[in-house]
């Protein structure tokens, strides 16, 4: 089995969002459920200030920590599906530990006060115990996966679009949207990158062009010191997040 | 025995009537969100997802935790002189723990769920999973203790060791609620091996809160009402033994608050100079839920006065409870990996959702102390014989 | 309690279920508490329709992005770029995912509808009641008979802001020609980028957009376009700032703006520039250029004498440098640029000396380089002459119509229409009365002589009743009464016009509807669509619909040629035989059969199912000063200066000018709306804007990724990711500097009120210490009052209520960006 893993390269970056509506639009999140963000940093002064971003997927680590925590197995990691970390939507009990475990900040319990009103979900109330259910629904449905539109009470994140990735041909050392034959298996924000700043493939395959790029290009992972591990590495300048700084009042 | 627990009369009956009231409308009033809302009736989000219905279950379940250490100390330890309190502290920690958990299988989204995903998966490297072991037993020796001393078997051999096990499941159980959070390195605020003394301190002493406050409630706030041994132990070691807890809980803050402030880790000393000391509910919470208890505490004089104690059990509560939401809110108040989507240091006020579950399991305990009072005898006592049987007396016997 | 919401959640499921049924969503976990019983099984299984893919073009900005369509049980739900469309390659834009939210945007008008409440305003509920076609089309067509009997058809007039191609605004000119209102069309240019057109029509002869060859390009100066945010095809530009930065030599950028943002923040040197001084910028690089002999011999030519050099403040004498591609430079050299230094410069535009000599080393040294712009730099009462002397760097350093540089766009071979309009004009469309009033805008007239359209004259025009006063008015694809600057007048002006809006959405305009006639949503739509310009070789991309018209709509063309069939006389004759957009748009693919597409397409089969035809050959290519023209195996003809006059630099001298012939036409027009003299009109030079507002600080509106033309305000999606620069996340922010937000007592996050003389507007702030302190930021979206349930009572207010309608005299640019204002805190 292939380890699945992604590479962000920051330097080609634009920071233009499509990565998180691509997302949004392919699992249907609400907004602010945002499995797949840009965070966007910004320091100094005029005239010489930078602002950076750092687009943001789940980690899927090699050592989740929000695995370690659920108390019911409903997150896991999957090593038979690439080692990516999964919310079973049957087992959760939304106990929402594995979101106050995750050094990511990349889960989320959409059964919370909208960001934006109208509520969506009253605008397009669910069926099926779905949380809501908009006419333009993916088909798509995998509750074991938390692949579908979840229910109420669980807890709900990035799944790397499995319900793409694995109907990809065993043995694919790469899933590049550039070879027309693999563009439906590549996660939605990976296949629309318009900058071609990320990357897909197995981490297992020395001969995969995602760890020539980490070699060549010398990937790094964020908040390495956490021990996670994430399977999602980051290329060129703009990878070292700032440290939170509370913003100036007056 | 002189003693007169009013709440067998007609003072009983009222309190039970507002609280079964109070009790209905909070519940009702919470269902009923809930069932329109979902979850969005909380404040809580996905950036701040444990609000205020988990602190009040943390309250909850270490205020129980903490009478149930309190009732070790005769059951366990000897100190006889506990014994005029120690099944109204079992009771209230049944009762309190019960209100606990109530609250808190309202914050969960799927609660029903937990009765078989939790025992069929048994994922032991959770400590929430252990949490739910610990308090369950815990639950079920108070249970046990509590049928053992309502029987009158104060002294027997089961009686003891049913004591020593509910000990050791009362620490288990709140020391791993302690891990729960202490053991979160990615939460720095909270990430503390020693987090579980810090808890045992701060649930005897709001233990020690709700024995007093209740025990003068169930007398009418009048000594006169008390039994002598009773008198004795408000009079005498009860009062220094709380005095002591809250000089031991206000230590522990303040070292917490040394170490985060002089950290630089953003994640920590922000949460204590920009969320804790920068909001006026904390720092009143603060010097007059703590400081200022353990300050009335320190003289004898004042000290052994009624007047003095239930004022102190009532702002130890206030203080206690604040400690609990700032202490669970302030491990996240520091946005993780948003950027600018999030602005500034979070922020989280309860909505009235939440605080009618707050509600609900005060008028919880309310409901079912009343009714423990009424039914059960909760000021009983041992025979005369086990009760004067002093340690002392125990050595000369054994010699 | 789970098992309540449950309980709750089947309840409503059970009463909804027979609408669900119809609408085929997944079916599974029926009569199953989730809450009690695990439904792994019931919901891992989705009964899975078959997937169908269509094409389309994505509708939410001009850059005409190929798309892929993925409809599955007659839904619509997903949307990624063609990877067969050449400028989407497969991949979108942050808008283009969200297209489905256009289709199924419950907002939508469902069918037409006639208004019931004769008062007009911004309170006024228009009492909208549904009505057939047939009465909607009579209704429009009987008004436009009356008119014309009248002899008043020229108080017809239909505006269109985003036209497509030959299925909708391509029906708009032969509609005016028959039925004979020079109104008929008014495009919205002058609202959106003219300026740029009109510097490049004044120096190269070409009133158009630029195509770009950023693949082969080693630097790009960009002066305020906003490249990685909204410059199009903003797509492929991010495509191409992947290519650019990863391949070998990178490309180095240099980007000048008014402001912190993405293209700033990604480019190799950022550089703010003081709003509406980039021309004295562009100028200083040019001064430096010359100085240091760093332009490019072979194109602009060289001095006769090689000893010779250009030295700041000396002139050089006529006759001593040997023009050859370039007209005017020694003039240009003694009247403007021997003066024009980097430390001159500096003073204007608060760049530093250092840093403009910097990048006027990098960018006279790399070959090729283009030094682009867009309406950043051109939205202000100086913008041609500012974009041209942007432009002229591009004849300097040689990059015009070279590999890695910049040209222009070539047409689709389309075939003809069934019938010719021509054929069909009766005496009043040959020699009515109406060929003799002016437009409803006043373009091409004395007043505006140099402008090609004037849209945001329109209303004002109206209200004064100057030139006369509009009977009938229609929109397509545009919505002035909020998008004009000061609209405020339009919403006063348009109260006694009849009103036809052919939007799907609602919006301000169509609040003031007589009667809506709606459009299909893009994604229903049979349309086609040349491309704009991109890489000059011709392409025509085809919308075809994912899914039958959900509601009782009808798309703008047949709704034109509907009413055309309804005209008496000719006209409808002519109508009648073209029958249809589908009918239109199968002629225009015949031209297809005799020049088949790269990939294949012949035919309207074929276009529909490759959804674009193109070839990617482009015809002219300048090489070492010489250009040549392709031959069908390689740029190997070479052409003529009369050849290059007549097809490429189309210039009075066949040269670009840096004394340009096209404004020394008007140079008197020129002295008396700018100030500038006569006898220099023609020079690329710089001139002082005139700002508007009367306020201390700039406000710039600036277009976000996430702002969908029309539609952004109102699509939960783009409003939640709209800001990310300081978290605009239910709102837009204005940001302001901290050291002016703190000198007028403004906090972090405060509510403030934004002023210029024609009123006021309301947002929340954020401190951005990256901004000039000097300019004030907020993004353009949000401030509608008509534009539907999420755009509604969203602060901030609308940026265009605070600007004053003032555009440059020469190209009719609204001037957007040159208002300044107060803050205050609210």
């Amino acid at each position: 089995m292939a380890k699945w893993g992604m590479v962000i390269d920051l330097d080609k970056c634009t920071g233009c969002q499509a990565c998180t509506t691509a997302c949004a639009m392919e699992n249907n999140t609400l907004p602010g459920e945002s499995w797949q963000d840009v965070l966007f940093y910004h320091q100094g002064k005029y005239p010489s200030a930078q602002m950076k971003w750092l687009p943001r997927p789940c980690m899927q680590c090699e050592n989740p920590s929000c695995v370690h925590v659920c108390p019911t197995r409903a997150t896991y990691k999957d090593m038979d599906a690439g080692g990516i970390v999964f919310v079973d939507w049957n087992k959760c009990i939304g106990c929402k530990y594995c979101m106050i475990a995750c050094p990511y900040g990349v889960r989320f319990y959409a059964d919370e006060k909208p960001l934006l009103e109208p509520d969506l979900r009253d605008i397009f109330p669910g069926s099926n115990g779905q949380l809501w259910s908009p006419p333009y629904q993916n088909p798509e449905q995998d509750w074991k996966r938390g692949i579908g539109i979840q229910p109420a009470g669980v807890v709900s994140k990035c799944t790397f679009c499995y319900h793409k990735v694995s109907k990809a041909p065993a043995g694919t050392p790469d899933l590049d949207e550039a070879i027309p034959e693999l563009k439906e298996y590549v996660p939605a924000c990976v296949r629309t990158c318009a900058p071609k700043a990320r990357f897909f493939g197995d981490l297992d395959n020395p001969e995969s062009q995602v760890n020539r790029l980490i070699g060549d290009k010398h990937g790094v992972r964020l908040k390495d010191h956490t021990g996670n591990k994430p399977q999602v590495y980051y290329l060129g300048a703009g990878a070292g997040v700032p440290a939170f700084e509370p913003k100036p009042r007056s | 025995m002189n003693q007169e627990n009013i709440m067998k009369g007609p003072a009983g009956i009222g309190l039970l009537a507002i609280s079964a009231i109070v009790l209905l409308a909070s519940f009702g009033y919470a269902i009923a969100s809930l069932m329109s809302q979902g979850h969005a009736a909380f404040n809580a989000t996905s950036t701040v997802p444990w609000g205020q219905p988990i602190a009040t279950y943390l309250y909850f379940a270490l205020a129980s935790s903490g009478l149930g250490l309190i009732a070790s100390l005769p059951l366990v330890f000897g100190f006889r002189k506990f014994y005029p309190v120690v099944k109204r502290c079992i009771f209230l920690a049944f009762a309190i723990l019960i209100s606990g958990m109530a609250v808190l299988a309202l914050e969960l989204g799927n609660v029903f769920r937990m009765l078989w995903v939790i025992p069929l998966n048994l994922q032991i490297q959770s400590a929430m999973f252990w949490m739910g072991v610990f308090y369950l037993v815990d639950l079920l020796f108070l249970l046990w203790k509590f049928q053992k001393l309502d029987a009158g078997e104060w002294d027997s051999k089961t009686s003891k060791q049913v004591g020593i096990g509910s000990f050791l499941a009362v620490l288990l159980a709140s020391g791993n609620l302690a891990l729960i959070f202490g053991m979160m390195s990615m939460r720095p605020f909270w990430l503390d091996g020693l987090l579980p003394i810090y808890f045992y301190l701060t649930a005897v002493a709001s233990g020690l809160a709700a024995l007093v406050f209740f025990t003068y409630l169930a007398h009418g706030f009048s000594r006169d009402n008390m039994s002598a041994p009773l008198r004795n132990l408000l009079e005498g070691a009860l009062p220094k033994f709380f005095g002591a807890v809250l000089g031991g809980t206000l230590l522990f803050i303040a070292v917490r608050a040394i170490t985060g402030m002089y950290s630089n880790n953003p994640e920590i000393h922000l949460v204590w100079s920009e969320y804790l000391f920068a909001s006026p509910v904390y720092q009143a919470s603060l010097w007059l839920g703590i400081v200022l208890p353990f300050v009335l505490m320190l003289t004898g004089s004042m000290r052994n006065q009624a007047g003095t104690q239930i004022l102190v059990a009532v702002l130890v509560f206030g203080g206690l409870f604040a400690e609990r939401f700032f202490f669970v809110v302030g491990g996240q108040v520091i946005p993780l990996f948003k950027g600018t989507w999030e602005w500034d240091i979070l922020s989280y006020t309860p909505s009235a959702t939440e605080w009618s579950l707050t509600i609900m399991g005060s008028a919880l305990l309310f409901t079912l102390w009343v009714l423990g009072e009424r039914l059960l005898n909760l000021s009983a006592m041992p025979p005369s014989a086990v009760m004067q049987e002093g340690p002392a007396a125990e050595a000369a016997a054994h010699a | 309690m789970k098992i309540l919401q449950t309980l709750m959640t089947r309840r409503r499921f059970l009463k909804g279920s027979a609408a669900a049924g119809a609408t085929g969503a997944a079916a599974g976990g029926l009569g199953e508490l989730t809450g009690l019983a695990p439904v792994s099984e019931a919901q891992a299984q989705s009964p899975r329709g078959e997937t169908t893919i269509t094409k389309n073009i994505c509708a939410q900005c001009p850059a005409r992005c190929g798309i892929d369509v993925y409809t599955t049980n007659g839904r619509v739900h997903a949307i990624y770029g063609d990877t067969g469309n050449p400028i989407a390659n497969g991949k979108l834009c942050p808008k283009g995912h969200l297209g489905t939210y256009f289709l199924y945007d419950p907002d939508r008008f469902k069918g037409p509808m006639k208004r019931t409440n004769p008062r007009k305003g911004r309170n006024e509920d228009p009492g909208f009641v549904p009505i057939s076609w047939d009465e909607a089309l009579d209704t429009i067509a009987g008004r436009l008979n009356r008119l014309r009997e009248a002899g008043e058809s020229h108080r017809f007039a239909l505006f269109y802001g985003r036209g497509w191609g030959a299925s909708d605004a391509g029906l708009q000119g032969d509609f005016g020609k028959l039925y004979g209102s020079p109104n008929v069309a008014i495009g919205h240019a002058s609202m959106c980028a003219e300026g740029s057109k009109r510097a490049k029509q004044a120096t190269d002869g070409n009133n158009s957009y630029n195509a770009y060859d950023y693949r082969n390009v080693n630097y790009i100066l960009n002066f305020g376009a906003s490249f990685l945010e909204a410059f199009r095809p903003y797509n492929y530009l991010m495509q191409m700032w992947g290519h650019m930065r990863s391949k070998s030599p990178q490309t180095r950028i240099t980007t000048v703006d008014v402001r912190m943002n993405p293209t700033m923040a990604a480019s190799d040197r950022a550089l703010y520039i003081k709003p509406a001084t980039d021309g004295a910028m562009a100028l200083a690089i040019a001064h430096v250029i010359l100085t240091e002999g760093l332009w490019e011999r072979e194109f602009v030519g060289d001095f006769v004498d090689p000893e010779m050099r250009f030295r700041t403040g000396q002139t050089i004498p006529a006759g001593s440098f040997a023009e050859k591609w370039v007209h005017g430079l020694t003039e240009w050299w003694n009247e403007e640029l021997k003066d024009r230094t980097p430390e001159w410069a500096e003073s204007l535009t608060s760049i530093s000396a250092r840093d403009i000599v910097k990048t006027a080393r990098e960018f006279g040294t790399t070959r090729p380089a283009i030094a682009i712009m867009e309406r950043g730099p051109t939205a202000h009462t100086n913008g041609t002459y500012a974009g041209m002397a942007i432009h002229a760097l591009n004849a300097l350093v040689g990059s015009l119509w070279a590999e890695g540089g910049m040209f222009y766009q070539m047409g689709p071979s389309y075939g003809g229409l069934p019938v010719n309009a021509a054929d069909y004009m009766d005496d009043w469309a040959k020699s009515g009365a109406w060929k003799s009033q002016p437009r409803i805008d006043k373009a091409g007239t004395a007043e505006w002589p140099m402008s090609g359209t004037m849209m945001q004259e329109a209303g004002p025009n109206h209200l004064k009743g100057d030139p006369y006063k509009m009977d009938t008015a229609m929109f397509f694809y545009t919505n002035p009464i909020w998008s004009a600057p000061n609209p405020q007048v339009w919403e006063e002006a348009l109260k006694d016009v009849f009103v036809i809006d052919t939007s799907p959405f609602p919006g301000e305009t169509a609040m003031y509807a007589d009667i809506v006639v709606p459009d299909h949503t893009y994604l229903e739509r049979l349309q086609d669509s040349p491309t704009y310009p991109f890489e000059g070789w011709p392409m025509a991309a085809l919308r075809v619909p994912a899914v039958a018209p959900l509601y009782d709509t009808k798309s703008y063309g047949d709704t034109l040629i509907e009413i055309g069939k309804r005209i008496n006389g000719p006209m409808g004759e002519y109508y009648k035989a073209l029958d249809n957009v589908e009918n239109v748009l199968r002629h225009r693919a015949k031209g297809f059969e005799a020049d088949p597409g790269d990939n294949g397409v012949n035919s309207f089969e074929s276009w529909k199912e490759k959804g674009v035809w193109y070839k990617k050959r482009y015809l002219w290519q300048q090489r070492r000063g010489e250009f040549y023209e392709w031959d069908g195996r390689g740029y190997n003809v070479r052409m003529s200066p009369d050849e290059v006059k007549a097809k490429l630099i189309k210039t009075p001298t066949g040269k670009f000018e840096f004394k340009s012939g096209f404004l020394e036409k008007h140079a008197d027009y020129i002295e008396r709306t700018l100030g500038v003299p006569a006898a220099r009109a023609g020079l690329v030079q710089w001139v002082e804007a005139r700002h508007t507002g009367q306020g201390d600080l700039y406000f710039v509106s600036p277009k976000t990724p996430l702002h969908a033309e029309g539609r952004g305000g109102n699509i939960p999606h783009a409003i939640a990711n709209q800001q990310p620069i300081v978290g605009g996340r239910k709102t837009v922010y204005l940001e302001i500097h901290p050291d002016t937000a703190r000198a007028r007592g403004i906090r972090n996050g405060d509510k403030v009120r934004i002023k210029s003389n024609l009123g006021s507007i309301e947002a929340y702030c954020r401190y951005m210490p990256a901004h000039r302190p000097d300019t004030l930021v907020l993004p353009m979206e949000h401030g509608h009052w008509a534009q539907g349930r999420w755009a509604k009572g969203r602060l901030p207010g609308h940026s265009g209520d605070i600007t004053e309608n003032v555009s440059d005299p020469i190209s009719g640019l609204a001037c957007y960006y040159t208002g300044k204002v107060t803050v205050e805190r609210a």
